[in-house]
């Protein structure tokens, strides 16, 4: 009840707050959301099936092209090119996962890897057709540079992702994705196609990242193979493991803090770099819950320093145990 | 047959790299994605020696010392990072083991553009231009090719010839059998990540006149090395010649016949091929999995 409140107040202040910044912040913001997704995206890949993709911005990037390809090689309305990217993004992802998902999770790491710098340099080399490093000028969604409505449009999009994202994990889909993380000899056996909800898992993660991807080419207005550098996927990665692996909210609560600390040091892109991988390695190495982890158990001492005792596992069992005893 | 000859050129440069990484591979079964960080501090230490110490005369002595430079950093690395690993504290291996070093790598290639900015560096020539049969190379690339050959040859010689090596071939078989032979795994653990960092360093110092020395030069030797792996199986050094060379051989030869620009796309291609064919490798076997 109490959770269900706070995200209503948190979802209204995000639907007012456009009201009371500057173009620029709420620009920003809409970037952030942007990311939001992706490490959302990523989280049900990475933190909840265990699975590694390295090319996440790979298939953003990919959606984006597409889709401003086809707009204008062809000529064909706005939201069909977008589909039409989108179920070319299904096709690769299906395909890619097939041929290295029949194998351990490294082996689609190191693929997805070498996958996405192929991506990127092809980008960069077919200037004729792709436009290379000087970008492609993608039609505007709304037809505006304002970027109040593409804010609305990213909240949106970010709602449903997280929406979907949940129902996912609290579906039977779920418990095949954790129990392939844990052991998957141990789900083999106990009958999950371990396969075929990996390559599942691998598609709707990279088919939201080109979602995004879209949305965000026709955003800006310009894409270029910028986005297709590692730098951005390891965003993604610092974003889901900074706030947190295997929560719902961690990823959002990463993503929008991080973005907002890149911000403030926005003068020194590499320090902030710098900053943020040693964070991940120290919460990697001492601290393995990140943000979201910390809140909690922070909130549980608080609540233990109010008088209300903990329920712990032991404390349980010692109940029984006494109760037993009585009789 | 000219481009035979360089495809065979470029497959053994590329082996350097790969077979670092599938040396760790097969003792730790962690996959060091900072590999390319490493051939890079490989590379800058080399430009430093070589401009500011020793000149260009004595290139191969900076190649010792920029080997020995990355050999003491990643053993470091090794003993602060990947060895809690073992030691009982993480849960999921893999998961930590790509984080970690995915992060080293954005730390230094970040470091390297806050110390030493932005800018390309160009090291002076190892030797003027040669020929190596019909095929007229660079001097740069002449060095590069048999230097790379000797340094497979020492490692080749360590590994198969000494006791040490020998140990290394047991631990990557059997962690818990060679404990009961008296071998310290944790040790070789720590020297074994050593050598592939170095194998990077020299690599990146062999290297350094023909890809030049910048924050970034670490990222398409590592590629290939990714690439080779894969193709040739993961944890296996005989693979690793063989596709190191298929993958130089395809390279060239799409270069010269289909498109020149696109010569990065080539071996992808064949890498999809192989994972159709055979999923696990040229060489690779099926993992045991229990």
């Amino acid at each position: 009840m109490l959770k269900g409140l706070g995200l209503i107040l948190l979802l209204s202040i995000a639907v007012i707050l456009p009201f009371f910044l500057k173009d620029y912040w709420v620009y920003s913001l809409t970037i952030t959301l942007y990311y939001v997704v992706m490490a959302v995206a990523w989280n049900l890949l990475g933190g909840y099936t265990g699975q590694f993709s390295l090319s996440h911005h790979t298939f953003a990037v990919i959606g984006s092209y597409t889709s401003a390809l086809l707009i204008i090689k062809t000529g064909i309305p706005l939201w069909m090119g977008m589909v039409s990217s989108w179920m070319f993004n299904v096709l690769i992802s299906v395909l890619l996962g097939i041929l290295c998902l029949r194998m351990r999770g490294i082996y689609l790491a190191l693929t997805t890897w070498a996958f996405a710098e192929i991506v990127k340099t092809y980008i960069r080399m077919d200037f004729e057709f792709t436009g290379g490093d000087r970008g492609l000028k993608a039609p505007l969604f709304f037809k505006t540079m304002d970027p109040v409505p593409y804010y609305y449009l990213f909240l949106a999009l970010a709602v449903i992702t997280i929406i979907v994202i949940a129902v996912i994990m609290r579906s039977r889909i779920g418990y095949y994705l954790r129990a392939i993380r844990n052991d998957e000899v141990a789900a083999q056996a106990m009958g999950v196609n371990t396969v075929r909800w990996k390559v599942f898992a691998f598609m709707a993660a990279s088919v939201i990242a080109s979602v995004a991807g879209t949305f965000y080419g026709h955003f800006t207005g310009l894409i270029s193979p910028v986005s297709g550098e590692f730098y951005e996927m390891a965003l993604i990665i610092i974003f889901v493991v900074i706030g947190g692996m295997r929560s719902q909210s961690g990823p959002v609560v990463g993503a929008v803090s991080v973005r907002f600390l890149a911000e403030v040091l926005k003068k020194w892109p590499e320090v902030r770099m710098v900053i943020l991988a040693a964070l991940v390695i120290l919460i990697m190495r001492f601290f393995n819950g990140g943000l979201m982890e910390f809140l909690r158990q922070g909130y549980q001492r608080v609540r233990q320093r109010k008088g209300a005792q903990p329920v712990s596992a032991y404390q349980e069992t010692d109940k029984t145990n006494a109760m037993l005893e009585k009789k | 047959m000219q481009f035979l000859i360089s495809g065979i050129v470029l497959g053994v440069l590329y082996c350097l790299m790969s077979l670092g990484v599938n040396f760790i591979y097969g003792i730790m079964k962690v996959i060091n994605w900072a590999m390319g960080e490493f051939f890079m501090i490989g590379a800058y230490v080399q430009y430093l020696l070589i401009v500011f110490f020793l000149g260009v005369r004595y290139w191969y002595i900076g190649v010792f010392i920029a080997a020995l430079c990355t050999f003491l950093l990643g053993a470091f690395v090794q003993k602060i990072l990947i060895k809690p690993m073992f030691v009982g504290i993480i849960e999921e291996k893999t998961e930590y083991a790509t984080i970690v070093t995915i992060a080293m790598a954005i730390l230094f290639r970040n470091l390297a553009i806050l110390i030493g900015g932005p800018y390309i560096y160009t090291p002076p020539d190892y030797a003027p231009p040669t020929h190596l049969g019909p095929l007229p190379l660079s001097g740069n690339n002449f060095i590069a090719f048999i230097g790379t050959i000797v340094i497979l040859a020492f490692f080749f010689y360590f590994l198969k010839k000494t006791w040490l090596g020998k140990a290394f071939q047991a631990v990557s078989q059997n962690r818990t059998g060679v404990l009961t032979a008296g071998i310290d795994v944790l040790k070789f653990d720590m020297i074994a990540f050593g050598i592939g960092t170095a194998l990077a360093g020299a690599g990146g110092a062999l290297l350094a006149p023909v890809l030049l020395v910048h924050p970034l030069c670490g990222v398409i030797p590592t590629v290939r090395g990714f690439e080779i792996i894969v193709i040739g199986g993961l944890g296996s050094i005989p693979g690793v010649f063989i596709a190191g060379l298929s993958l130089g051989i395809a390279e060239s030869l799409g270069a010269a016949f289909i498109n020149p620009s696109f010569i990065d796309i080539y071996g992808f291609g064949l890498l999809m091929l192989i994972l159709l064919i055979k999923p696990y490798g040229l060489f690779g076997k099926p993992e045991r999995s229990v």
